[in-house]
């Protein structure tokens, strides 16, 4: 409201009056126009600078087929196409153009490439060391990847992973030993551990959640390690149970022994990945993605079966770790202790949380900087572990989901930024400044915006105890020039958010309520305030639209 | 216990004694109905008025009426004859058409055509996905195979689309083209877009086709647990010309198609010739098929025929000049003109009933706003015998039906200058949205609504109604104020529908000495405007009691009298515009428009004719110099002073709303005298668009002088005459005070003069005068 302005001293005289048969009030204390120019001059300059706005294209668009046929080709046997390309027309030109959707496949590409390509280029000083690190790196990432199938898409928080691949290893590398199984069958063999392994632990994730959960696989993962470590049978004595059966020859140069050895866990790694991608792109991660960790209630009440979709990954994915666990046992002949140890779990924890959890990617990448910190810079010493648990607890505290969610999370950044930004340099309802008018299709509404601004800053001038006061003695009928101005801004304005009255009965009360402006979607009650005539009510909305206006 | 309502329809507007009516109810929350047959008397509860008022009539049909939940099918399309299930093709097929879409990028799938069956994924279909691309896409039952065009479609342009399977191979090819010319599309060739896409994709597996599955044009077939089979993800814009091959046809034989030629006679299995049929008495609802196999195709709610095609040359305006160049049938998902409902009851109407306005009022609950319907219906007499006749103008009534103003339009507060008082009724019915629109409404493409029928519940052609936009009665609710008064007075009256008009012409009318209208009979057909000259010609007596009438060229559709057609164009007070050469009613070939651009203006009839409107006030009609004329005096005798209608239901006088104006330059008769006129009118009061060269300042009621009601009066031919009133607050004055006020006497005086046989009053005062004073 503004401020009680003094009587100005001015009466309208209704046009009308004098024929003595119209209605309206005769004459009116009123308020002279003032002149809008004044308003024009002062609203349609910037008060702060404005800024050239404008992206240079830096990089290569394809442009669309046009005429020529597109044939386009599918991952076999799937319905999905090599890429998820797509035709736009560009904005800034009205030409068409090809977008890639979805880049990940070429960088996924481009990744296995230059490991599969790796070893060629390792300095032969460092290749031992490489080669033994890319094997233990593709290791792990197969089991990382495994293991965020089961936290990230599951949401299940177990730490047993490493329990299920150890005791698959360690029962694999015994039959072997004991009754000559040969390493074929050790990973067969480590998938039926896997199968049971899983089934026993999937039932009390039907019953505990998070936290406990958690603590429960962390002690049956302690259990294993007493069992295994104090157990005759699985070498309690030497630290690890060696000598199964391997597709490495003993008998083979060792550079060709470490050779087989890498791309051996590099196609253990692509096998893995194909397992996520099947479970994670596929019915079951669709149905996981509705109900991740507390709000299942919502996606059960949608429908969703989430519980059994849970239970089934766990177990498909334990499944493959016990594989992994028989392919580790085939590949080093056996296996350590260490496997089970604590410092491997949260080893692995920290490979998932610097990566990101619950993507693929996330869990190869993590793996990557954690083993090539653990494996690779030996003569750091002590220090490695120091720096991964700098870099994990970095990636907890500034990132919000590991080093693949810092695009996501720099956008909503750079958003939050410009709104800030835009905040200190723009007016509200004010002229659109060279940067937001990117952002608008219709060009139109630029104008309208400017128009609009002017015509509000007009109006609250003559919005004056005298026209309310107009108002209220008669709303409908011939109005004095200052109230009619006011009143056709308000009665011109858009749908959205427009008032009107609700009528109960045949008489009335009535209510304020406003238009939602889109098709379909009924009007909202402003509020409970009952008007008894609908004069009071058209009354009642006049101050409204007027208390707006000067919010405005 | 779920929210309570209850809707109907009736499938005829008016009813002989002794014929029978049916009805069709959708109830929520009630498994019962209490109905009971009422006369309608008043319909307006405004505190200057006699209230709302009803009288119960006996019937062996009233009681308790078993209802139930019924649907509506929502949105045109087209559903082709094919018992031999020719079309579940299994071979190699090709299916083309030209499209022009209207809302590409609605985020949901629109199908164009095909045998497709949602719920199960089966069958084939060719359509648009949810992000605004081409797509063919097949069900086996289980899974769903598409390709998928490169480039969105741009709304409003028109393409050529198409694509060829063959399930051997697996391979299905899209073809989409643009086609724009200088005419035909929103953009012209001047905008660098490349409309052009070509996909192949190889599918997984063949489509499978169930037999129960029909082949549909802007639709696909869903199911409802409750409500059964029903076409969903309908398609809005305009398809040309479709055509299925049970061939694969080469990308140069599209090449060729794509410029309308038909494919190898060989070739095709079905060829729907939109633009077959056309005569210059306009064009059904069903589409022909010159395949071989003659699987013709009908029209659901009336999709939009007459319609410009790919290859309008923007010469030919009218599909009479040119049918090859309308090919484009327009379909809108929003549409409805039949609801098809399960019949509720039928009655019989006794002979004697007297005729008048009726309705079967149906209650659940507590039985007032939506637990309430009245479905109205109007009793015509077996044999006329009153010399009063009173024209119900239902055409105009279904123009009205179920407007949506307030809600929709940003427009109208300008218009009637204040807010909107909406109901609870609006509120449902706006929500719902499955009664349809009227034509004054955009359907959600943004195209105009031509089609409006009363196989679907109207809400405002009830009592009790007020439009929420003027907060006072429209139409019907208004018009029971004129037949109150009539009753009031005791007049013998006979009452018939601008539908019993259009079908029956002068005879409808002819046995009556007077003809009285309602307040606002805007909507006239040929038929009707011809009968009604033709009965002022041969003697009859015409009151034209409101405004803004005898207004709008309309036609009625062949094959379903229920559904009136009417293009809005060029000039006029209109809620839309017709697309260039567009402007030619389908119903009957006519154009559409206003009538006084087809050179009938109302003036030429009653004297008066539109010429301002406004919504917020009344104003009183003062007598002119003329009423003191002899021939004329008789008219206000009785009424003291010079101010006539003061009072009235409609912002308190009987001078406003829409206002008609005598006008020598359109037609007014030369010997017309206008009786009283009003004025003063508010600046909300603004000059019709008809009249306007160019646009000026001071288009107002304070400022121009031509914005007024004429109340007028001639004599025709064989003791003919007509009175006209030029307002249509007139009716609504008539109740006020009791029906004692001085718009009602004057009303009085001209209707017992008009009624009566032989010479008119006044009629030997016509010498010239030699005057004295």
């Amino acid at each position: 409201m503004t401020e009680p302005t003094e009587k100005s001293g001015y009466t309208w005289i209704n046009p009308l009056a004098s024929w003595g048969t119209a209605t309206g009030n005769p004459a009116a204390p009123s308020v002279p126009v003032p002149d809008i120019r004044e308003d024009w001059d002062r609203v349609t300059g910037y008060k702060v600078p404005t800024y050239l706005v404008g992206r240079l294209k830096h990089y290569v668009i394809w442009s669309n087929h046009g005429d020529r046929l597109w044939n386009r080709t599918r991952w076999w046997p799937t319905r999905r196409n090599l890429l998820h390309v797509t035709g736009i027309y560009n904005r800034k030109t009205a030409i068409a153009e090809k977008k890639i959707l979805d880049r990940r496949p070429i960088y996924w590409l481009i990744c296995m490439v230059l490991l599969a390509l790796a070893p060629l280029v390792f300095p032969a000083s460092m290749q031992n060391t490489l080669l033994t690190a890319g094997t233990i790196f593709g290791i792990f990432a197969a089991i990382n990847v495994c293991w965020t199938l089961i936290i990230g898409t599951a949401s299940i928080f177990s730490l047993a992973s490493y329990a299920v691949v150890g005791t698959a290893a360690f029962l694999t590398s015994w039959l072997s030993i004991t009754y000559g199984v040969p390493w074929y069958v050790l990973p067969l063999i480590g998938s039926a551990i896997g199968l049971v392994f899983g089934l026993a632990i999937a039932l009390p994730a039907l019953r505990l959640d998070g936290f406990y959960y958690a603590l429960l696989t962390l002690g049956l993962n302690e259990l294993c390690r007493v069992f295994f470590t104090t157990s005759k049978e699985f070498g309690s004595a030497s630290g690890g149970l060696y000598g199964a059966d391997s597709f490495i020859r003993e008998s083979w140069d060792p550079m060709v022994q470490s050779y087989v050895g890498y791309y051996a866990a590099f196609a253990l790694l692509l096998g893995s990945l194909s397992l996520f991608r099947l479970i994670n792109g596929k019915r079951l991660g669709r149905v996981l993605r509705m109900a991740p960790e507390k709000r299942e209630a919502f996606a059960a009440a949608c429908g969703v079966d989430y519980k059994r979709a849970r239970i089934v990954i766990f177990i498909v994915t334990s499944v493959a770790l016990g594989f992994i666990g028989g392919f580790y046992a085939a590949q080093y002949r056996g296996v350590a202790f260490s496997i089970f140890s604590f410092d491997t779990v949260l080893l692995g924890l920290a490979m998932l949380a610097i990566g990101g959890i619950g993507k693929a990617e996330g869990a190869v990448l993590g793996t990557l900087v954690v083993v090539f910190l653990d494996k690779v810079l030996l003569e750091w010493g002590p220090i490695r572990h120091f720096l991964v648990g700098a870099l994990m607890l970095a990636a907890v505290l500034f990132l919000n989901n590991g080093y693949f969610g810092i695009k996501k999370q720099f956008n909503a950044w750079r958003d939050k930024k410009r709104g800030e930004w835009r905040s200190t340099r723009t007016e509200k309802g004010g002229e659109a400044l060279p940067e937001e008018a990117t952002e608008t299709n219709d060009k139109d509404q630029l104008y309208f915006r400017r128009f609009d601004k002017i015509q509000r800053d007009y109006l609250k001038k003559l919005i004056t105890p005298e026209i309310i006061e107009e108002h209220r003695r008669q709303p409908l009928g011939q109005h004095s020039e200052a109230l009619e101005r006011v009143l056709l801004y308000f009665r011109r304005a858009k749908l959205e958010d427009k008032y009107a009255l609700h009528r109960a009965g045949p008489h009335g009360p009535y209510k304020i309520i406003a238009f939602s402006g889109s098709r379909g979607v009924s009007p909202r009650i402003v509020d409970d305030r009952e008007f008894a005539t609908v004069d009071e009510g058209y009354h009642g909305v006049f101050m409204r639209r007027v208390h707006d206006l000067m919010e405005s | 216990m779920a929210q309570q309502k209850i809707f109907g329809y009736a499938n005829r507007i008016s009813v002989k004694q002794g014929e029978e009516i049916k009805f069709y109810v959708n109830c929520d929350g009630a498994q019962e109905a209490k109905a009971q047959l009422v006369r309608l008397i008043h319909g307006d509860a405004h505190e200057a008025g006699p209230g709302f008022q009803e009288e119960e009539i006996a019937h062996p049909a009233n009681g308790m009426w078993k209802v139930k939940k019924q649907f509506t099918q929502l949105g045109s399309f087209l559903k082709v004859e094919d018992r031999a299930n020719r079309l579940a093709v299994d071979g190699a097929f090709t299916m083309f058409c030209h499209i022009w879409p209207t809302m590409p990028k609605k985020g949901e799938r629109q199908t164009i055509m095909g045998r497709w069956d949602t719920k199960n994924n089966m069958g084939y279909g060719l359509g648009i996905n949810p992000e605004g691309h081409l797509e063919f896409w097949v069900g086996d039952g289980k899974e769903v195979d598409y390709v998928t065009a490169e480039l969105p479609l741009v709304a409003k342009m028109w393409y050529f689309v198409g694509i060829s399977y063959d399930p051997a191979s697996g391979q299905a090819t899209l073809y989409q083209e643009g086609v724009l010319t200088r005419y035909n599309s929103l953009l012209g060739k001047v905008v660098p877009h490349d409309y052009a896409s070509h996909v192949r994709q190889a599918f997984r597996f063949r489509p499978k086709n169930d037999p129960k599955v029909p082949f549909l044009i802007a639709g696909s077939w869903d199911f409802h647990l409750l409500r059964g089979n029903f076409v969903n993800d309908l398609f809005a814009g305009k398809i040309d010309r479709p055509a299925i091959c049970d061939s694969l046809l080469t990308r140069a034989e599209l090449d060729q198609c794509r410029t309308g030629q038909r494919p190898k006679a060989t070739a095709i299995l079905a060829y729907w010739d939109t633009t077959a049929g056309y005569s210059d008495r306009g064009i059904g609802q069903s589409v022909q098929d010159v395949g071989p196999h003659g699987l013709h195709a009908e029209g659901f709610n009336h999709p939009v025929r007459a319609m410009t095609g790919f290859n309008w040359n923007g010469r030919d305006d009218c599909f009479r000049l040119s049918p090859e160049q309308y090919g484009g049938i327009e379909f809108h998902p929003d549409a409805v003109t039949d609801c098809r409902w399960d019949e509720t009851a039928q009655i019989h109407i006794q002979d004697d009933l007297p005729s008048g306005i009726y309705a079967m009022r149906l209650r659940i609950g507590p039985g007032t706003g939506i637990t309430e319907e009245y479905i109205v219906f109007v009793v015509r007499p077996k044999k006329p015998s009153a010399k009063l006749c009173y024209l119900v103008p239902t055409a105009s009534y279904l123009a009205y039906a179920n407007e949506s103003l307030s809600f929709d339009a940003h427009i109208i507060q300008p218009m009637t200058g204040q807010p909107p008082v909406v109901t609870e009724l609006d509120i449902e019915t706006y929500e719902h949205r499955e009664y349809g629109l009227s034509t004054y409404d955009h359907f959600e493409d943004g195209a105009g609504v031509c089609f409006s029928s009363y196989l679907r519940p109207i809400i405002n052609m009830r009592p009790k109604y007020r439009m929420s936009s003027m907060n006072i009665t429209w139409q019907f609710p208004a018009d029971l104020s004129i037949s109150a008064w009539i009753r009031h007075q005791g007049y013998d009256c006979d009452f018939i529908t601008d539908e019993d008009l259009d079908r029956e012409g002068l005879d409808a009318i002819k046995p009556y000495n007077c003809v009285i209208t309602g307040t606002h009979p805007e909507y006239v057909s040929e038929r009707m405007l011809d009968a009604q000259e033709d009965f002022v010609a041969g003697g009859g007596r015409l009151i034209y009691m409101g405004g803004n009438g005898y207004y709008w060229v309309v036609g009625f559709s062949r094959d379903n009298p229920a559904c009136m057609e009417v293009r809005k164009l060029d000039s006029g007070m209109r809620a839309w515009a017709a697309k260039p050469g567009e402007h030619y009613l389908q119903t009957t070939g006519e154009k559409s428009g206003l009538w006084r651009n087809r050179g009938r203006a109302p003036q030429k009839l009653t004297g008066v004719g539109f010429i301002g409107e406004g919504f917020e006030t009344a104003s009183p009609y003062r007598k002119m110099p003329d009423a003191w004329h002899r021939t004329v005096s008789w008219i206000t005798e009785g009424v003291e002073g010079e101010i006539i209608g003061d009072q009235g239901l409609a912002y308190g006088a009987a001078g406003g709303i829409e206002l008609d104006r005598y006008d020598l330059s359109l037609g007014t008769p030369p010997h017309t005298k206008i009786i009283a006129a009003t004025g003063g009118h508010s600046d909300n009061y603004v000059l019709v668009t008809e009249e306007l060269l160019y646009a000026y300042a001071g288009l107002v009621g304070s400022l121009d002088y031509r914005i007024r009601g004429d109340m007028t009066y001639f004599t025709a031919p064989n003791n003919g005459a007509v009175f006209c009133t030029g307002s249509i607050g007139y009716g609504q004055a008539l109740p006020a005070n009791g029906f004692n006020n001085s718009a009602a006497k004057v009303l009085a005086n001209v209707v017992e003069a008009f009624i009566k046989d032989g010479p008119l009053p006044g009629s030997n005062w016509t010498l010239e005068e030699k005057q004295w004073r």
